[in-house]
């Protein structure tokens, strides 16, 4: 469970006439056993902001901390595309990202691996399994380095809608389970709804617009007619911003 | 088929429409019109007869060369087999020269444009101009085919790399880079495997335009080997020795390549999904490359066999001319 | 983990800004035709200096040399004469593969042809040039017909490969579109068929040449009493290394003159509507 502590996070790019803000004096902070879900709409700094935070890029100003326990965090991350790599079976692509590869790592990248139903698929190459099969390999290779934060970027954009519902259902579990601290970028609203107890509106331009707390109690079903209103809420509070513009 | 007359208009549907029946008829042809042009010829002309081979002949001579029954001084396997050193040596010259080129040129913008336009000249410089300036700076022996086997795939080798180093897969080092690992694994197990189907390519190019070359410097300035051979025929007037020989070094060639590339590749790249259309190594060429190098790649005439080897590197499959050519499905 | 910047200059002026992407953006082409320059002068002058040092000067005659070398052929007068029948044998014999590799192609899209000419095109496109030069030498001997004949089977099937995948990827929805408003075949064709073939069948010259030329000269080399090719056979048989390298050199740029300036300018006028994706 860790501490992330932002403040006043500023990022620009581009210089002069086609200089673009992309978060806009961000401040917030985040820890404990959240699920905190990054809606907004295309443009809005989402992505920036996960790069920031898993160091991929850098912020033009401002102060970003990421700690556990007072020392920096350790962090897993899941991107669109499951990034894995293609010369290496799916084993290998967990313990590519490990710190030492000795039997007791195997181990646990097994128990992830099993996890997420994939068990046997070890040493296949990504380029035998479907779309959803490597992004669960993604899933279980993030939290098979046991982080204290969970950094995820869209991960489900590009699954079909059965598939997707399948994962979110296992993200769910793995979550309650582990308990790490999780950020979730995501454009589907329905889904920051049904996944996060903690919502985070930006609008476009990359200004932090709202700052939603979701109580609803788990697991949460999207036929549900609480989980409907509050999905409605945060349309509302879209429509409010002016944040959906049509692009 | 639906019923069981064979009635005439079915067959010619069937005939005009057979691909099969095509691809089987065009060596008929072309014996037929062999045979035709030599009468023909031969009427007119008729001291003609001597010059002009008959496909009997041909097909004689290259059973005589197979079975070791040769009036050359070496046999055809000594001769393919010295030619094939020859190349191998060149060969890996030209992939250690132009891999150490291509990466300056790839990770440096100086370098690359101190290199570029020199590049290019001796990518666009006929194989001829090599051999004949080896032949006399070299003399005989194994020198001056060699270095024209350097020379003429020494720019492919650049290219190929360079490109290599333009398509690293940004994206598994963001995805490393955020995982923290470590620098060694990543270039171990990131960098070089990014590379590997370019350096492959490059490998392929360096041979398919290497054997061109080397025949032709063979041609001018050996003492043996499978050039020296096809001229040591030439001089002596025997056309069918000519056309038989060359017949015999090329479809050997052609097949020793696809084998050989085939065989590295399936070992190289069985993590490549093998069915499903992935970016051909081409296509990440940007336009003024891609035009350099199929240019010059066609003029040495290894335009199928430069593209096959490109598909062949990317989709797992070997693929041949044939392919490009299938009719439209529909 | 912990990143703390400072906040950026409050205002930065929003000229000087844009001066300093351009002045980079200067700097920078600066550098690279600085680098070019820089290569130009390098293997020039290696050329130069291993001529007289490293090699002796018969064998590799440098740069220098060979302008000199030029410039004492051109006043003999025979360059001119040279060039042109050489030329005129690339002109032949190109434009024979042109509208052969073309037909084959046109043809090609029958199911029955295409296997016919299947296996013509896969052998043109593999055989090297050096082959056909050898043959049609020793049949046609100094004949005009064997330089052209060798030129046609060395190019044809490029233009084939280039033709047929033109017309492979005619945009069937374009034309089924402009058939539903009526319009006729010859409107059809003008708009839409032939801008989609040009670029094919341009790469297809494009290349097509720059194997020609090759092969002409090849051809020249063993069974030509005129040209670029017997030229360069007699200077290396009087072992004038001089005269041998600046013939090839001098047809060299000139090749490379005709397929960069001319044919790279008609391919930027008429096809800039492509984009990115060129010969």
């Amino acid at each position: 469970m860790a501490d992330i502590t932002i403040d006043h996070l500023h990022k620009e790019f581009g210089l002069g006439a086609d200089k673009v803000v992309a978060l806009e004096d961000v401040n917030l902070s985040i820890g404990g056993h959240a699920f905190v879900s990054v809606v907004g709409p295309s443009g809005c700094g989402k992505s920036t902001l996960l790069n920031i935070l898993s160091g991929i890029d850098v912020p033009t100003s401002g102060r970003v901390s990421i700690t556990q326990d007072g020392r920096p965090a350790r962090a897993g991350y899941v991107f669109q595309a499951a990034r894995l790599l293609p010369w290496r079976s799916v084993m290998d692509n967990m313990l590519f990202v490990q710190k030492d590869r000795n039997e007791a790592t195997r181990k646990r990248c097994q128990h992830y691996l099993e996890m997420v139903q994939l068990g046997d698929k070890g040493s296949k190459y990504p380029g035998e399994l479907s779309g959803g099969m490597q992004q669960r390999v993604g899933i279980a290779r993030a939290f098979s380095t046991e982080p204290d934060v969970l950094f995820m970027d869209e991960p489900f954009s590009h699954l079909d809608a059965i598939t997707a519902r399948t994962l979110r259902k296992e993200l769910h579990t793995i979550w309650a389970e582990t308990g790490k601290t999780v950020v979730f970028v995501t454009h589907d609203v329905g889904e920051a709804v049904e996944l996060s107890n903690r919502i985070l509106v930006f609008a476009k331009g990359g200004r932090l617009a709202d700052d939603i707390d979701v109580k609803l109690p788990f697991p949460r079903d999207v036929a549900d007619s609480d989980v409907a209103l509050m999905k409605a809420d945060v349309f509302k509070t879209f429509e409010n911003l002016g944040a959906m513009a049509v692009t | 088929m639906s019923s069981m007359t064979l009635s005439p208009r079915r067959v010619w549907r069937w005939a005009s429409h057979s691909s099969l029946l095509g691809r089987l008829l065009f060596p008929v042809v072309c014996l037929l019109i062999w045979l035709v042009s030599i009468k023909a010829v031969t009427t007119i002309w008729p001291f003609a007869v001597d010059v002009l081979p008959t496909p009997w002949q041909v097909v004689e001579f290259m059973w005589d060369e197979i079975t070791c029954h040769t009036l050359a001084p070496h046999n055809m396997y000594v001769t393919f087999g010295i030619s094939l050193q020859r190349l191998a040596i060149g060969m890996a010259i030209a992939m250690v020269i132009g891999i150490v080129i291509g990466l300056a040129m790839g990770l440096s913008k100086a370098v690359d444009a101190f290199f570029n336009d020199w590049v290019v000249a001796i990518l666009a410089m006929p194989n001829l101009a090599w051999a004949l300036f080896c032949s006399l700076a070299f003399g005989f022996g194994d020198t001056g085919p060699i270095i024209t086997v350097v020379l003429t795939g020494v720019p492919f080798v650049i290219m190929n790399v360079r490109e290599g180093v333009r398509n690293t897969p940004t994206d598994l080092f963001d995805m490393a880079r955020a995982f923290g690992v470590p620098r060694r694994r990543v270039i171990r197990q990131v960098l070089i495997p990014s590379l590997l189907p370019f350096l492959f390519a490059a490998a392929r190019y360096a041979f398919a335009l290497g054997w061109k070359g080397l025949v032709v410097a063979e041609v001018f300035g050996g003492q043996d080997g499978a050039g020296w051979t096809i001229k040591f025929w030439y001089d002596a007037h025997r056309a069918y020795g000519v056309i038989g020989y060359a017949l015999l070094f090329v479809i050997f060639a052609l097949v020793f390549e696809k084998f050989m590339f085939d065989q590295l590749s399936k070992r190289l790249f069985k993590w490549r999904p093998s069915l499903d259309a992935v970016e051909v190594v081409e296509e990440q060429f940007d336009a003024p490359t891609k035009a350099s190098v199929g240019a010059a790649a066609g003029a040495s005439t290894a335009t199928g066999a430069a593209l096959g080897s490109i598909t062949m590197v990317t989709s797992g499959r070997p693929q041949s001319v044939d392919d490009e050519l299938k009719p439209p499905e529909d | 983990m912990t990143t703390t910047l400072d906040k950026p200059p409050a205002t930065a002026q929003r000229t000087s800004e844009e001066d300093i992407v351009r002045a980079a953006k200067r700097k920078d082409r600066a550098t690279r035709w600085g680098w070019r320059l820089a290569g130009y002068v390098f293997f020039l002058g290696i050329w130069e200096l291993a001529s007289g040092r490293v090699m002796d000067e018969r064998l590799l005659p440098g740069p220098s040399t060979v302008f000199e070398t030029f410039a004492r052929l051109w006043s003999t007068g025979d360059v001119p004469g040279a060039f042109g029948t050489t030329l005129a044998r690339i002109a032949v014999g190109f434009t024979i593969a042109f509208f052969v590799g073309i037909g084959i192609g046109v043809l090609m899209q029958n199911r029955f042809l295409n296997g016919f000419f299947r296996d013509a095109v896969t052998i043109g496109v593999t055989t090297p040039g050096l082959i056909w030069a050898l043959i049609t030498a020793i049949i046609f001997g100094n004949r005009y017909a064997g330089p052209i004949l060798a030129i046609v089977l060395t190019t044809f099937a490029l233009i084939s490969v280039n033709v047929s995948e033109g017309i492979k990827s005619l945009p069937k929805d374009l034309i089924d579109m402009a058939k539903s408003f009526d319009v006729g075949v010859i409107r059809r064709n003008r708009h839409i068929v032939l801008p989609h073939l040009a670029p094919f069948i341009f790469t297809g010259v494009r290349f097509g040449f720059s194997i020609a030329w090759k092969v002409t000269v090849l051809t020249e080399v063993f069974a030509a009493s005129k040209g670029i090719g017997f030229e360069m056979r007699t200077a290396t048989q009087l072992f004038r290394l001089d005269e041998f390298l600046t013939w090839i050199l001098a047809f060299y740029v000139l090749a490379l003159f005709l397929d960069k300036v001319v044919l790279e300018t008609i391919e930027r006028r008429f096809f800039a509507w492509r984009g990115e994706l060129k010969s």
